[in-house]
This record gives C-alpha cells, structure tokens and sequence, in this order.
C-alpha cells in the first residue's frame, strides 16, 4: 500500500464521444469521463461504483490503453498510458465483463496459449501458466473443451484467467463476476484477496454493493463520467452518517410531527405495525432524534448506519434504471 | 518472430475448426473441372497449364479476401481486439502472421487443381521449370499477404465490408489475368493490370509451367515482390492509422 508511485494515476481526464454515423462522427458529442481525478496505490484493491453509463467502463478502457482519452493524463506505474503504451501494456491485464472477448471455437487452454505467447511466453512456460490458470480459476476439467459449450459464469472465469497470463502488475476488471454464480463469486472474491496478498494492484469496476464491501480495500462512487468520492468501504458508511436512520416503534402522532420538524430529518416513514423509519440527512441529527424519542417515552428504538447500496443511492440519487447522457 | 509464429499456429489451429474458411479449397476442384472441361471441349490441350493455375489463384484471392480481409473486424466484432491491442506485442506481428498462414494453406489449391487435373482428366501438367515456379508462388503468397493485410485495415472502417468484398473477386480476377492473360484483354486495361501483382504472377506462372524459356523472370519477380513489399508497407501503416482512428473514436468493439 505505499510506493511512491502510484500504480494508477488520472489526473483531470477528461473523454467525449462523438454520436453520428461515418468515420468522422461530427454528431453531438457525450462526456463519458468529465475531469476525473484519481491515485490507486500500489497493492489497493479499488472498487469503481457506479451505475451503467456512469464512465467505469471508459475509465478502464483508457487506463487499458484501447482508447485515447480526450484530455488529462493517466498512468500506470508512472508510464502514460497514451504515449508509453509499449511500458504500460506489460503491466496490465484486462478482463472486460460480458460473454465475448474468447475464441469460441478453441478451448480454454488453447485460448490462454494464444494469449501467453502474446505476453512473451514460451511454449513451454506458456503450457505452465495457462495450466496453472485453469487450475486457479476452477476450469481444469473443461480446459480441453471449446469454449463455445462454456456457461456465462465458466466463460467469465476463463476471462479472468487471460485477465492473468501475462503476470500483471495491475489488473483491470470490468464487472468481472457478471453471469457468475454465488459460488463463483465467492471464489471470485477470494481470488482477489490472493492477488492483493500478491501484491496486485486491481481496479474493479461493478455494480455490486456487497461484492465492493468484501474486496476493496477503497472504492470510488462515479456518475456522469465525475468522481463523487472516493473513501474506504467503511469509512464511506461513517462519512455519510449524515444518512443515518432510527428506527422506531408505537411513536405517538404528536412526538413524530415534532421529531419530522427537527434539523437534518428528511423523512418519517410509517411502516406496519405502528413501525417508522426516520431518515437523517445531518451529522449528528440522529442522535438528537433519538434522545427526543427516548424522552418522549419511546422504548423500542434502533440505529443503523446504512449499507454501501444505499450510501450509493443516496449519492447518486435514487433514479433507478434510468441512464444519463 | 515469436508473435509472428505464435499468430501462425493460432491461425492454423483456429481454420480446422472453422471449415467455412476452407470454401475457396472446397471450390478450386470444381473450377479446375470447368476450365479444362472448356480446354479440353475446344481441343486447346495447350491451355491445359491455364486451367491448372486459374483456380489456384482465385483460392489465393479469395481466402486472402474473405479471411485475411475480415482478420480485424471479425476480432472486433467477437470483443478479443481490444485485448488484443492492449497485449504488449505488436499488432500489426499478429495479424501478418494470421494472414501468413491463410496465404499459406490457400497454395494448396495448386496440388488440388493438379490432382483433379490427372485424376478427372488423365492430364498431367509438367512443372517445366520449377524453380521460377516455386519462386513465384512464394513472391505470389508474399504480396497476397501484403495485400490482404491492407484489406483488413481498410475492412475496420468499412461498416458493410461484404459489399466491398463482392466488388473485389471477379473484377480482379480479370484485372489480374488470372484466366484470360492480360495481353489479351483490350490495351487500355493493361497499365491497370500492370499495378495489380497478380497478373504478373499469372504471366510468369504460366510461363514457367509450359516449355520454353521463361523471359525477364528475375524482373517480373521484382515486380511481384515490389508490389508485394509496397502492398506490406501500406498496410502497416494503413492498420496503424486504423489504430489511432479507432482508438480516437471509441470504435474498437463495433464497426
């Protein structure tokens, strides 16, 4: 976790897309990444949270050298990934989510010799690692067999291997558990907790709350192509305690009005069974509302600081499947 | 080299298992029954050695079109190009070495049409002259390969590159001399011609499998192999330029 170089260093990059048809897109031009500012450490396991559009997937695809960023800088271990790819290029692996991206018609080892001996490999050393990969990854007994019979979930597995073959020092996984199954995501997360004890630096793009929580060492919030914030999964819970909740039970009428007028509550929500939840938006509002339900007699009362999802909600805003441009 | 001989046997290994990418191997057999079914039916057993080679060069073009030619964008369209492009070896390595080795096997279809030529037709097609033979089948291979790398560049920008690919068979098949020589087409075609490698590839084949001396061979060579190395040159810098476009504008993954 310390180096004095950053293994992934952005500095306000920017990109836009051009829309329209034929090879010079004039059409209305969309911000993918709007000035995003970012420094993982060597060995971080660093989560990017956001929802579909939010520029995850753009962010890891210029830190992949495939695309060229529209302005700002980026590095890996010090080498701009613009006009350093051939240092930048040996030190990542990618593995993009999704069912494509393997030889459908070649089997998994033959798939992940391809890949070896474009990372440099010898046959020999080739056959190790792509063994060894197979192995890690869960796929040893369908390693003969092609790919285009594997389940999402296995084809995901062998992308993370490939993601693998070249040894990286830093590895880019966009949405890697997509199509897995529990199982597989468990030993997904293990497998990250190998490469961080490793030394692996890893960028992990996802949509998963709970899969964020249990493997990053930090994780970022992104929407609309910015950085909203960038925090320890924990520490992101403590610093938006401002969100806190109280849940209560057989809450006088009167008592609720006066607590819903109280600074920093935004919301009394009345539940079943006489139940409410009231929603805080201020530090330290919560306790405030909780010494004014125990002295208006209130018995049955609890706090809790919410989860990573709803830090993510509340952050983002709660729009739902709706994706902005 | 190691990527180059990597991408080789990676695309040997992918064509057995995908036989549609053998159709112009499949076809060169049929085309060799027709032409020396019209040679033999005009009693021109002379032009024996024409129907023999015809075949073989439309395999050479073919698979060099509709393979070599849709390298990238069929990379591009089943998602491995943007990994591809970010492996440290170089890109252009990669696909020269796949086109090499489809350049390669498409030769076969000389042994095919030779074979068909003694088995359907008792002819048998004596290589008079071996050397400026081989010679020109390899130069022939090289600047197919050169060729078909810049096609596969140009196949990236190209959204509908079937219709491309359509317009670019029969019309060069003619162009290049491939059945009919180019001295017989009307004279305004042949500076034309003259820029494709094939119709000099044609011409000297053709000369070096009937009796007699084979004239300027080390010349038309040259021309093979200038084209050839003209055609290489361009396409690397045409898949670079690709490279930096699709990178620019975000195209990688689709057409």
């Amino acid at each position: 976790m310390t180096s004095a170089v950053a293994a992934v260093s952005v500095r306000d990059l920017h990109r836009t897309f051009a829309i329209g048809k034929g090879l010079r897109k004039t059409g209305p031009k969309v911000t993918a990444l709007d000035g995003v500012d970012l420094a993982i450490p060597a060995g971080e396991v660093h989560g990017l949270l956001g929802p579909n559009g939010a520029g995850k997937t753009t962010l890891c695809k210029v830190l992949s050298t495939v695309l060229l960023p529209t302005s700002g800088t980026a590095e890996i271990m010090g080498h701009d990934v613009t006009r350093e790819t051939a240092a930048v290029r040996p030190l990542i692996g990618i593995v993009f989510g999704g069912e494509r991206g393997l030889y459908s018609r070649l089997s998994a080892r033959q798939n992940l010799a391809f890949w070896a001996a474009l990372y440099g490999l010898d046959k020999r050393r080739a056959r190790a690692r792509s063994d060894e990969l197979i192995d890690r990854v869960g796929l040893t007994d369908q390693a003969a067999q092609p790919v285009e019979g594997f389940s999402r979930g296995m084809k995901q597995r062998l992308h993370l291997a490939r993601g693998l073959i070249g040894d990286p020092k830093v590895l880019l996984l966009d949405e890697p558990t997509t199509g897995m199954d529990p199982v597989a995501a468990r030993d997904f997360r293990t497998l990250v907790g190998e490469l961080r004890s490793e030394g692996r630096t890893v960028l992990l793009t996802t949509h998963d709350m709970a899969e964020a929580e249990a493997v990053c060492d930090r994780v970022s919030l992104i929407d609309n192509g910015r950085l909203l914030a960038t925090e320890r999964p924990a520490t992101l819970g403590t610093w938006i305690s401002r969100f806190e909740r109280i849940d209560a039970r057989d809450v006088p009428q009167a008592l609720l009005n006066e607590v819903a007028a109280m600074q920093g509550v935004a919301a009394t929500n009345v539940g079943e069974a006489g139940s409410v939840r009231i929603e805080t938006t201020e530090s330290g509002a919560a306790a405030a509302v909780l010494q004014r339900l125990v002295s208006g007699g209130v018995t049955s009362v609890a706090t809790s600081l919410p989860s990573l999802e709803e830090v993510y909600l509340h952050v983002i805003g709660d729009r739902g499947m709706t994706v902005q441009r | 080299m190691r990527t180059f001989a990597a991408a080789f046997g990676f695309q040997l290994t992918t064509m057995r298992r995908s036989i549609g990418d053998f159709q112009p191997l499949i076809t060169a057999p049929f085309f060799t029954v027709i032409f020396l079914a019209i040679t033999e039916h005009a009693g021109r057993t002379d032009l024996a050695p024409y129907a023999v080679l015809a075949p073989t060069l439309i395999a050479l073009w073919g698979m060099a079109l509709n393979v070599a030619g849709e390298l990238i964008d069929s990379e591009r369209w089943s998602g491995t190009l943007e990994a591809l492009i970010a492996t440290p070896s170089s890109f252009a390595s990669i696909i020269t070495g796949r086109i090499a080795a489809v350049t390669t096997i498409s030769l076969l279809a000389f042994v095919e049409s030779w074979l068909v030529a003694w088995a359907v037709f008792g002819i048998t097609v004596p290589i008079e002259h071996p050397l400026e033979f081989g010679t020109t089948l390899a130069a022939t291979a090289f600047a197919m390969a050169g060729t078909a790398s810049m096609m596969s560049a140009v196949f990236v920008l190209a959204r509908s590159a079937r219709i491309f690919q359509n317009s670019l068979s029969y019309p060069f098949y003619v162009l290049g001399g491939v059945l009919v020589p180019v001295a017989l087409l009307p004279g305004w075609l042949e500076p034309l011609s003259r820029v494709v490698f094939l119709s000099w590839s044609a011409d000297l084949m053709r000369d070096s499998l009937t009796v007699g001396s084979v004239p300027a061979a080390a010349l038309r060579l040259l021309a093979i192999l200038g084209l050839g190395m003209l055609g290489q040159l361009t396409g690397v810098l045409l898949l670079r330029r690709v490279l930096v476009r699709v990178r620019t504008l975000g195209t990688l993954t689709y057409a």
